[in-house]
């Protein structure tokens, strides 16, 4: 075995400059797909670990008999338009595990911030943030209980009995949790973070599916550029499990550094990859390094895998020595590829919107590897079109060459088609922005006791003058629950839109200069005004229609740059795919194509050729796969069309498309350069 | 004799080696064969008549046009349209049929191709490759891919055909075979053939062998007997594609056909 590597090696390293570059190609395609691949394993641990940080604030109620160890309490607050988690905790028995985070369990009048709440606090008025924790400052909440190193976080040590303990539970359970007796401060992940967590999964479908189908081309690129070679040691007499042992050593030596290079960019790509904000905020930089597991299973799994393809890539030399050496009339690609997509396509009606988020993972992953079967056999349909209907020697010789080697035709463009799926997938189910309307981000609305309202309106108007915020008081709503609104930058008495539909507490008409549009209000009153509300209903903060989208607005944003993630890595691995393979073509080909030169073939018509090569089934097998994945979509759609959001992502699509034909036009100096050699030798 | 192509004083050097130290060589609508030891010069001088190669000195004229001046892009243009090549091996298209292969060149010169491929098609009986007109070059033996890299290398009327070792990888029987049908399809299309060769047999179907050893032509003379060998004559593909080409009267000037031996048109 040793002396097959050291063989192998010596073979790898003395295949002479062009050699070389082969392997070179081999590599760089093995580092961009480790890198991805890191990346994307790194972006679903990068989720469960913001999952399990913030998994002590969804409290779980200590079991029916079991002792409770704490009260805890969750609320969600707002200051400018960010959220602010308020996590007040009671300690009933001493000696239970701080909260994670914490050095210690806090005492009733203490508050621990998070590093960007204190440095936030530290920067606003102290009326509009600050005087909301009148507690003593005990310490910093460490970054293993914050999501994200942008997260506002603040808790506080209550007595037991304090009001904010005993309040009862909120109207909404998105603004928090009712305090909960609890056995110790883990709790579970929040559907939140689940919801996160399923979206990650899907999107790591996307991106690896096309990442594989790219490493496995990779690999098969070392084999088909050492058929000749391989075969010619068959035919000396090599053993099959000799040529195979040599084909895989030598295919993992490059794979190996390859992945080893990935792994090293990937690193080097962490920093620029924490910046991306998603759920409101950047990520740690450990949230991003896999680890060592991780990683060493990546770069013990990229080699391994490129090894195996490159063996079944093999096959056919093994089987028989002439193997490559004979070119015959390729077999039409069978029509049960196709059958295979319309099967996978037909499962696809039956997902809803109420499906698992692993069931929609694993029906993506089938359609996407249906589209990679029905590939080459489209290509080879097209291929057959093309050279039937061509009139110049370009377009005859681009046809034939598609109809003989459909499969390496798909190799170029697949990644352009697997994107152009995802595009389409995403782009129809990308909500419109349009959605949320503005809305009003200036009356702040706070659920009070229909027993205490007016008692409440006295001294909210009281606390509001106290702290000199202009602001109508008012009081809406039927039955036990009646909300209090607050309309910030309106005179007091002031009529208003609100007013139409209140109790008559107010009333009178609006004036038109008294601010007509609800949600322009300036953004530090409504903070003084909520900081003045603060603590009016225990347990309960005031909140404007604007506080309560902003999950929306979150998501819609979120959805916005999980797209953009993926189709840039899709376009990554597109670009590079076929950079690469057009490369290997023409180092495959270099004696035909200059022999051809030779005979006075212009290098234009052959530089034509291989451009039709590559564009005609990239036009047809990108829009084929926009569709397919718009067809995926529908039965996710909920909303209207965001013809926004697709025409950015056509635009995408058209940018990758030009990519394509950038990466082949790359080869255009090799081919000049292979072509040069004015006695071309089989090597 | 009417000089068709002609090279004088070639010197070429790679490095410090020199491959031509001084070659001068006449064709005029003959065969000439070009044989030596291994090493001797032969394929470089083929390249520098051919245009394909640059001299480091002397020069090459086609019909009185210096050739080793041209720019690439002319040199080129003279090869597709006033030159067919004949290579050992590996010069057709394997994923095009033998007659797609064959219509190429006439393609690359602008006939349309239902015309082309027409005309390409009237070379594969003559040659004896009746019926495999749709056939892929690996669905083709070494000596059948050779006769339709013959056709391929006359389907456009060039001036000179050159063919390096053309049967090198062909057995003896289908080698000397092969090497009949290019003597004879060149002379019946009133082209010259420069054909390096190994084999003094097949040296023997040539007019004339000129021997290079060491860079420099030793001697030449009339082989010693040639075309009635066998009792053939120049039968053959000439009759069949009658049809001049589309380069038979081509930009450079005169008629080739007007200083070629046996022009019949
Ligand atoms: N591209 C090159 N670079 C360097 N030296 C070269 C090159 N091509 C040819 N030579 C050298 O020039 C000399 C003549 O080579 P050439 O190929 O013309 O020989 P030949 O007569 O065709 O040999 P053979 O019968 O083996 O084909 C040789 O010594 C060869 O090593
Ligand atoms: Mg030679």
């Amino acid at each position: 075995m040793s002396g097959t590597l050291a063989l192998s090696w010596r073979l790898l390293r003395g295949g002479g400059r062009r050699g070389l570059l082969g392997a070179g190609l081999t590599a760089v395609a093995v580092a961009v797909s480790t890198m991805l691949l890191l990346f994307a394993v790194s972006a679903n641990a990068a989720f469960q670990g913001r999952a399990d940080r913030e998994a002590w604030r969804n409290p779980v109620a200590a079991g029916e008999g079991t002792a409770a160890a704490a009260v805890q309490a969750v609320r969600r607050d707002y200051v400018r338009d960010r959220y602010v988690t308020v996590v007040d905790v009671a300690v009933l028995k001493p000696g239970t595990a701080p909260p994670p985070g914490l050095d210690r369990l806090p005492e009733p009048g203490e508050v621990w911030f998070s590093p960007a709440l204190a440095e936030l606090a530290r920067g606003l008025p102290a009326g509009e943030l600050a005087d909301r924790f009148p507690e003593r400052i005990a310490g910093t909440v460490g970054d293993e209980a914050l999501v994200h190193p942008g997260e506002l976080v603040a808790v506080r040590g209550q007595a037991p009995d304090s009001p904010v303990m005993t309040a009862v539970a909120a109207a909404d359970p998105r603004t928090g949790t009712a305090p909960k007796r609890v056995a110790g401060f883990t709790g579970s992940p929040t559907p939140d973070a689940q919801a996160y967590q399923a979206l990650a999964l899907i999107a790591t479908v996307l991106m690896v599916v096309p990442l594989l189908v790219f490493g496995g081309a990779a690999a098969r690129l070392t084999v088909a550029r050492r058929d000749q070679r391989l075969a010619a040691l068959r035919l000396v007499g090599a053993t099959p499990g000799q040529v195979v042992a040599m084909t895989a050593a030598e295919a993992m030596i490059t794979a190996a550094g390859g992945a080893l290079a990935g792994a090293v960019l990937y690193g080097l790509l962490i920093p620029v990859l924490t910046r991306i904000e998603i759920a409101g905020g950047p990520w740690f930089a450990s949230d991003l390094w896999p680890g060592v597991p991780y990683t060493s299973a990546v770069l013990a799994a990229v080699p391994l895998l490129v090894g195996l393809s490159a063996v079944v890539g093999l096959r056919r030399i093994v089987v028989s020595p002439l193997g490559v050496a004979r070119r015959e009339t390729p077999p039409a690609m069978r029509f049960v590829r196709v059958l295979a997509l319309l099967a996978a396509l037909a499962a696809v009606p039956a997902l809803g919107a109420g499906a698992a988020a692993g069931v929609v993972a694993v029906v993506l992953g089938l359609v996407f590897l249906a589209i990679n079967l029905a590939g080459p056999w489209v290509v080879g349909m097209i291929g057959r079109i093309t050279a039937r209907t061509a009139r110049g020697p370009a377009g005859l010789l681009a046809g034939r060459r598609l109809t003989d080697d459909p499969r390496a035709a798909w190799r170029t463009v697949s990644g352009v088609a697997m994107t152009g799926f995802v595009a389409g997938f995403i782009g129809f189910l990308s909500p419109a922005s349009g959605l949320l309307g503005d809305a009003d981000a200036a009356t702040l609305r706070l659920s009070v006791p229909a027993a205490q309202a007016s008692r409440l309106t006295a001294e909210a108007r009281e606390r509001l003058s106290a702290a000199d915020v202009a602001a109508r008081v008012e009081v809406t709503g039927e039955g036990g629950r009646r909300i209090l609104a607050v309309a910030v930058g309106k005179a007091a008495g002031d009529g208003g839109k609100a007013a139409r539909e209140d109790d008559g507490t107010s009333g009178g008409p609006a004036r038109a200069g008294g601010g007509a549009g609800p949600a322009r209000a300036d953004a530090a009153a409504v903070d003084r005004a909520r900081t003045a509300l603060d603590g009016l209903v225990p347990g309960r903060g005031a909140t404007t229609a604007a506080d309560e989208d902003l999950p929306g607005v979150l998501l819609l944003a979120d959805i916005g740059t999980g797209t953009v993630v993926v189709l840039t890595v899709s376009f990554l691995v597109a670009v590079v795919s076929a950079g690469i393979t057009a490369a290997s073509s023409v180092l495959d080909r270099r004696q035909t194509y200059a022999l051809l030169r030779l005979a006075g073939t212009p290098l234009k018509v052959l530089d034509r050729a291989r451009r039709a090569e590559t564009l005609i089934p990239l036009a047809v097998m990108g829009g084929g796969s926009i569709a397919v994945g718009v067809f995926c979509a529908l039965p996710f759609s909920v909303s209207a069309v965001n013809a926004g959001g697709m025409a950015v992502l056509l635009v995408c699509v058209a940018l990758g498309f030009a990519g394509v034909a950038g990466a082949g036009a790359a080869s255009a100096p090799l081919l000049r350069s292979v072509t040069a050699d004015p006695a071309p030798r089989p090597d | 004799m009417n000089v068709v192509l002609e090279g004088s004083g070639l010197v070429k050097r790679f490095g410090p080696a020199v491959a031509l130290a001084g070659v001068g060589l006449a064709v005029g609508g003959e065969a000439v064969a070009i044989m030596g030891p291994s090493g001797s010069g032969k394929s470089t001088l083929l390249h520098c008549l051919a245009g394909i190669m640059k001299p480091d000195g002397g020069e090459v004229r086609l019909l009185g046009q210096r050739v080793d001046t041209m720019r690439e892009r002319e040199r080129s243009a003279l090869r597709r349209t006033r030159f067919g090549f004949v290579f050992q091996f590996g010069q057709l298209l394997p994923e095009l049929p033998a007659e797609e292969n064959v219509a190429l060149p006439l393609m690359l010169g602008g006939v349309r191709r239902g015309e082309a491929v027409r005309r390409a098609r009237e070379w594969f009986g003559p040659l004896g490759l009746g019926g495999m007109e749709g056939r892929r070059p690996g669905e083709l033996s070494g000596g059948q891919a050779q006769r339709v890299a013959i056709a391929r290398a006359l389907v456009t009327r060039p001036a000179v055909v050159f063919a390096d070792e053309p049967t090198g990888a062909l057995d003896q029987a289908t080698g000397h075979d092969t090497m009949r049908l290019l003597v004879e399809a060149t002379r019946g299309n009133d082209a010259s053939l420069v054909v390096v060769t190994h084999d003094p047999q097949v040296a023997r179907w040539c007019d004339r062998t000129v021997e290079v050893r060491d860079g420099r032509v030793l001697a030449g003379g009339p082989a010693r007997d040639g075309r009635d060998r066998d009792g053939r004559d120049r039968g053959g593909p000439h009759a069949g594609p009658g049809a001049p080409g589309p380069y038979a009267g081509h930009a450079q000037g005169e008629p080739v056909t007007q200083v070629l031996p046996g022009a019949d048109r």
